[in-house]
């Protein structure tokens, strides 16, 4: 990926991104990919329109998918208490995720001159999407404590190379907003 | 964040704890970055970045960390919130 400076803070609640063309399509293509991913488990299966006005759908069973359990893991270890939990929230959890990926598509395809500035508002937004887009390419690199070795050691023609190299970008991306958003708070505390 | 071995119990402060009935417990994952887990504390739940720090420090060294405690519903938007943003949490009765 091109060098460049990341996030900087641009003045009181604005953060700014450069960001090259190609940088803007792979992030416009994993967010894309990422709301399908989380649209696969539209309930179909739920009758009952009432039931699903209120946001509650058939699912009461962890995802089978790996990324997708990842995503929208059980809140209880018990999976009697932990089935009940997703049937009332799962749906609203996946349209929440589902909105800061659009969030981030939008504003990458409104901008003008290379440019991206948000509020800390739509940075958190942000945020949310590139940790889910991190947390998915991570179950697929099988990422764990110890992978870091292997992952820089892949073979340049092994295709998860690529992969490798896009979730550490987005892991440095990601830092530099949080680091820019961190700034606000020192000043508030100084 | 990097694995490690720890207990829920040795983690709680039983003085913040009185008759709050249940927990919220972050679990280390090797994808979230530090200073992300960190900021996630502070914007959901107004910690500040010192206490922010020292939870996300928790649940790097011991592998979970209680973030906040009360109500089972309180516990449960916790929960959602937490999902919300990509960490990897649970609720469970306070034992203590």
């Amino acid at each position: 990926m091109t060098a460049f400076k990341g996030f900087l803070k641009f003045s009181e609640d604005s953060y700014i991104l450069e960001i090259s063309e190609s940088e803007k399509d792979v992030l416009i293509n994993l967010s894309g990919q990422l709301i399908e991913i989380l649209a696969e488990r539209v309930d179909e299966t739920h009758s009952d329109p009432l039931a699903k006005m209120v946001g509650i759908t058939g699912y009461d069973t962890p995802p089978d998918d790996e990324v997708l359990l990842r995503l929208l893991p059980n809140a209880y270890a018990d999976p009697v208490d932990s089935s009940e939990f997703r049937r009332y929230t799962e749906s609203d959890l996946r349209r929440k995720k589902a909105q800061h990926s659009m969030l981030l598509r939008s504003h990458l395809m409104e901008m003008e001159n290379g440019r991206v500035m948000l509020d800390s508002e739509s940075a958190l937004a942000w945020l949310g999407a590139f940790n889910d887009i991190r947390l998915a390419l991570g179950v697929r690199l099988d990422v764990d404590e110890n992978s870091q070795e292997r992952l820089e050691l892949l073979s340049p023609d092994d295709p998860m190379n690529a992969v490798f190299a896009v979730y550490s970008w987005l892991g440095w991306l990601q830092e530099s907003l949080v680091l820019a958003l961190m700034e606000e708070y020192e000043e508030d505390e100084n | 964040m990097a694995q490690a071995e720890g207990k829920v119990e040795e983690l709680t402060d039983p003085l913040f704890f009185v008759d709050r009935p249940w927990v919220t417990i972050v679990w280390d994952d090797p994808v979230n970055l530090m200073s992300y887990v960190t900021y996630v504390f502070m914007s959901l739940f107004n910690y500040s970045k010192e206490r922010a720090t020292e939870l996300m420090l928790l649940v790097h060294n011991e592998g979970r960390a209680v973030v906040s405690s009360g109500r089972r519903e309180e516990m449960e938007r916790d929960v959602a919130r937490l999902h919300e943003f990509g960490l990897w949490a649970t609720l469970a009765r306070d034992d203590n």
